[in-house]
């Protein structure tokens, strides 16, 4: 081994260290091929038959007892609808588990709720230690495999997250071992998913990420074919946004909307623009819509128009609405306020109440639950914080499927994921009640 | 069935765990055969599952995978006794530490957030990041640093063959252990000159 010595005198120069090194970074030449730049691939979703307005709402699942957070969805190439989310007596405990369930669009029905990866059978395929899991998010690949991503932890809180992939080749019925994304040069540690990945022309995959430790920022991974990260990109400086979500509006034209986790007055979602297939980002800017620190999800019309879901509001997570831009996100009117429970803020009511509340506002999401009541002390226990009984709809997932059908999923008081479903025809319908809808 | 990423990442966990017991100076005289049999027990308890995971895999989880430059010096470490190297000789150590240490004070607190520049981002498919390794390996040879050349040549060749679960270069010659191994080193260095008390003239 080099490096020991005679004392005093000068190491040699081996000639077959020379070779070496020469072999060495020939290979590494020969093997690194270099990043092509690649334009993005755009979706085209139908623009929506002549139906009659569509909207309705159920809960993915109705299993019972559980906290449930952060839902994902993501259309399958035979046209159903894939939920991801995850579950378990609180977040962040051991037994918190990634869960999925299938919606058949012509039957309109749910089926059963599976677990894809606990802690346990995440630990085991990746070989370390791992404390909990998290956010799932997921994306079809150019080759037709469903990719999950989701984040794990293997020291400390969500800030020490890193990422997790497993694929399927079966529209999730079976998946392959997890395998861990190496994405930061600190210990791995911190970066975490919640966006949709989206496709380039290439076949390449960018995810949004983020990162949480020390600074905080969101961040863009570029993917090729196997899964392996090809490039990161940061999307903002530290303090300025989390949870990036690519609206792809163009070949080269996409608009980065981001959650605010900073200390402003008034909150504002944060946005960065590409116009040359996110070679480069425009400096992270307000937008016109609040953000009380919580997870936004959007798309992008086949018209150019922008529809996202979000928690428009300053404080608390009581409110979602669904906004559109026509102008590429300069300003935004309100579409629907899908969920407000604001009011109640200020007049907290009494826990019998709340428990009719809670009952009611079930009934209202699923007219198919047999016992609405039954969910009242499950939600008492995820939303009872101490001061007051809280409400919280929070963490949208939207997508356009190639049918021209909206879906929404959301956590419903964290106890289950609310899914909403609605045509084109009914977004067009409320963009003609809501003519003087408030302009942000 | 583990990957040989995943065997590389356990086995250099392993490495580290059974490397503790050189810091010892009796354990190092041990009897050659003794001391096989200290260190190798030491690896395969490692490698052995406790609660479902090996030591080693606790360890990973908490560092994540080892640098090639770390496992280099970590094999250098356990392989010195039976092979009678001597220490790593004072310049190698002295521009080693000092490389390891400005590679870390240029990565991390850049790469956790301080800018909007992130040098992590050359580590992926930078060809000219490639070649400034190259030129550092030649001059290392040249300059007969040998032992810092080996370690970007074997990171190199490691990278290049997907030895580990990154894609990225820069993981595969540094980690934050080899940078705290650098920057210790480097202070430690500086404290003891700073210390040392000065040099008399000698008396006529």
């Amino acid at each position: 081994m080099t490096g020991a010595n005679a004392p005093g005198a000068a190491p040699p120069r081996p000639p077959l260290l020379l070779a070496l090194i020469l072999v060495a970074f020939g290979t590494a030449f020969l093997r690194s091929p270099g990043l092509n730049p690649a334009l993005f691939r755009v979706s085209s979703p139908a623009e929506g038959g002549p139906d009659e307005p569509r909207f309705e709402s159920s809960f993915v699942s109705p299993r019972n007892n559980t906290q449930t957070h952060a839902a994902s969805l993501v259309e399958l190439r035979d046209g159903r609808v894939r939920a991801f989310w995850y579950a378990g007596s609180r977040e962040g405990a051991e037994d918190v588990a990634i869960q999925t369930a299938v919606f058949d669009p012509h039957g309109g029905r749910w089926g059963g709720e599976t677990t894809v990866a606990s802690r346990e059978s995440t630990q085991a395929s990746v070989r370390r230690l791992v404390k909990k899991v998290g956010n799932p998010t997921a994306g079809l690949a150019a080759d037709g495999r469903l990719w999950l991503f989701y984040v794990t932890v293997s020291v400390g809180g969500w800030a020490g997250s890193s990422i997790t992939a497993m694929t399927s080749s079966d529209d999730g019925e079976t998946w392959s071992a997890p395998r861990r994304l190496i994405t930061s040069p600190f210990l791995n540690l911190s970066t975490l998913v919640r966006g949709a990945p989206f496709l380039y022309a290439d076949g390449t995959m960018g995810l949004p990420v983020y990162h949480e430790f020390i600074g905080q920022f969101g961040e863009l991974l570029r993917l090729d074919g196997t899964g392996r990260v090809i490039d990161k990109q940061r999307l903002t400086v530290s303090g300025r946004g989390l949870q990036p979500v690519v609206l792809v509006r163009s070949p080269r034209e996409a608009l980065a909307l981001m959650r605010y986790a900073g200390p402003e007055r008034h909150p504002k979602v944060v946005e960065t623009v590409t116009r040359d297939a996110g070679q480069h980002w425009t400096p992270p800017t307000r937008s016109t819509l609040s953000n009380p620190d919580a997870a936004l999800s959007g798309v992008v019309l086949p018209d150019g128009r922008l529809l996202v879901a979000l928690n428009n509001i300053e404080v608390d997570r009581d409110a979602l609405s669904l906004v559109i831009s026509r102008d590429g996100g300069g300003s935004w009117e309100t579409v629907r306020q899908l969920e407000d429970q604001s009011a109640r803020r200020e007049a907290p009511p009494d826990e019998a109440r709340y428990l009719r509340i809670i009952a009611r506002l079930a009934r209202a999401s699923d007219p198919s639950l047999a016992d609405p009541t039954a969910y009242g002390p499950s939600v008492k226990r995820a939303m009872y914080w101490g001061d007051r009984y809280h409400f919280e709809f929070s963490y949208p997932s939207l997508i356009q499927t190639r049918s021209g059908d909206f879906h929404i999923v959301y956590d419903w008081n964290r106890t289950l994921i609310k899914h909403v479903r609605f045509n084109r025809a009914w977004l067009d319908q409320q963009r003609s009640d809501a003519s003087h809808a408030d302009p942000h | 069935m583990p990957t040989l990423t995943d065997l590389g990442g356990l086995l250099s966990a392993a490495l580290l765990i059974a490397a503790v017991p050189l810091g010892w100076p009796r354990v190092s005289r041990l009897p050659h055969a003794v001391l096989a049999l200290l260190l190798g027990s030491a690896v395969v308890l490692a490698l052995l599952p406790f609660g479902g995971l090996p030591p080693a895999g606790y360890l990973r989880g908490l560092l994540g995978d080892l640098s090639i430059t770390t496992t280099v010096l970590l094999l250098r470490a356990v392989g010195r006794p039976f092979f009678g190297w001597g220490p790593i000789d004072p310049r190698s150590r002295l521009t080693l530490q000092g490389l390891l240490a400005g590679g870390g004070l240029a990565l991390y607190p850049f790469a956790l957030g301080v800018g909007a520049f992130d040098p992590y981002r050359l580590g992926y498919a930078a060809p000219w990041f490639l070649g400034v390794g190259l030129l550092l390996a030649l001059a290392a040879w040249f300059r007969r640093v040998p032992l810092v050349s080996l370690c970007l040549a074997v990171a190199v060749i490691a990278y290049a063959i997907g030895g580990r679960e990154s894609t990225n270069l820069w993981d595969y010659v540094l980690d934050p252990l080899a940078a705290i191994w650098g920057l210790s080193g480097l202070l430690f260095r500086g404290a003891s000159r700073l210390l040392a008390p000065p040099d008399r003239a000698p008396s006529s």
